[in-house]
């Protein structure tokens, strides 16, 4: 009996701090909410008045010239690659890479640790990235597009539904495409619609980019919280069920002492 | 004097919003300063100064990084990449 039950109060034990650590993670990851949600919805503002000037720029005639404007024939693919710094997050990491291993591409910006490692690209934090990083980022590849390096940028990342769903999705960035938003009548371009977009795309690409970013981070750490909170109910039930068998093995002990001690008494 | 809702954002997020009488900054053919009632605008902004007179008739004066200027009915947005205040 004694070494069953031993290794049963061992094991009670080890799933218990187990238990404490997914329950610590999943405060972290709790605390981080907040200010992961405030600056996603920073960067989505941003992005989407950014993303309706574009629009008014791109649907003018004149702007059809712009080399940010030419459709992509080589097709040669760039993906930014969007994960996390960390794992225990669930799904989070292996839905980014398993959609990015399932399409077509050339190069890989990675950003965030899981995806540098993988990737090997120069190391880019997902969660301290800065304004400053990627309009320098951003600026560093418009030049490459413009050089001809590749025809198409895309993004890899995921979309946060709510606190539950998380989805990895891409978001196709350059070229850009013509939109059919009419009634900018009326207002001035200065010097002229063509050469405001050529300036502002890099920009534009920037704030895209932090959306995407800042969208990411608010998706790991409402992942990493679900999956935090469904391994500490894990190693709950995982305790209870040991705990039951503990007690059974310590009752089964002392019947058979009793009956032993029982036995001998008669004898 | 009359003034006219600006609202300054960066990818990290909302750096000014207020009542000002007037934005200089530097477009793309040269320093442009708008007022109230300016007609619809759009013009990309380079890097350089950009000072705002409040509400107050105090002057605030920041450095930034470039962007892009929209003049709305009522209502100007200025999208940069960074901006930091002098004062």
């Amino acid at each position: 009996m004694g070494t069953n039950t031993k290794a049963l109060k061992i094991r009670i034990r080890s799933v218990d701090s187990t238990m404490h650590t997914t329950r610590a993670m999943g405060l972290v990851a709790s605390s981080k909410m907040r200010r992961a949600n405030e600056r996603m919805h920073n960067g989505k503002q941003y992005a989407e008045a950014f993303g309706s000037v574009v629009q008014v720029l791109t649907a003018a005639p004149e702007c059809a010239r712009s080399p940010y404007m030419q459709p992509s024939e080589g097709a040669r693919t760039c993906l930014i690659v969007i994960a996390g710094d960390r794992g225990m997050a669930g799904g989070y990491n292996a839905n980014v890479f398993r959609l990015t291993d399932s399409m077509q591409y050339d190069a890989v910006i990675p950003i965030g640790k899981r995806a540098c490692d993988r990737y090997h690209g120069k190391f880019y934090s997902s969660e301290d990235f800065s304004g400053a990083d990627a309009t320098a980022m951003a600026h560093e590849i418009c030049q490459k597009y413009l050089a001809g390096e590749f025809d198409r940028l895309g993004i890899v990342s995921t979309r946060y539904v709510s606190m539950l769903t998380q989805e990895a999705y891409v978001t196709w960035v350059l070229p850009l495409e013509r939109s059919e938003r009419t009634g900018s009548t009326g207002v001035v371009f200065e010097p002229d619609e063509e050469t405001i977009l050529n300036a502002v795309v890099p920009d534009y690409v920037a704030g895209v980019l932090m959306r995407c970013i800042r969208e990411s981070f608010a998706s790991e750490v409402a992942a990493r919280r679900m999956a935090m909170d469904s391994a500490g109910k894990n190693a709950q039930a995982m305790i209870d069920d040991l705990q039951l068998q503990y007690n059974r093995a310590r009752q089964g002990a002392i019947t058979q002492e009793i009956t032993e001690i029982v036995a001998g008494s008669g004898a | 004097m009359n003034t006219f809702q600006l609202n300054i954002s960066s990818p990290d997020g909302r750096i000014f919003t207020g009542e000002v009488s007037r934005i200089t900054v530097r477009g793309a053919m040269g320093d442009l300063a708008v007022l109230a009632g300016h007609i619809p605008l759009i013009t990309s902004v380079k890097a350089g100064n950009c000072v705002l007179q409040l509400e107050d008739g105090s002057v605030r004066r920041g450095h930034t990084g470039g962007g892009m200027l929209t003049v709305g009915k009522g209502e100007v947005t200025f999208l940069t990449s960074s901006l930091e205040w002098y004062n």
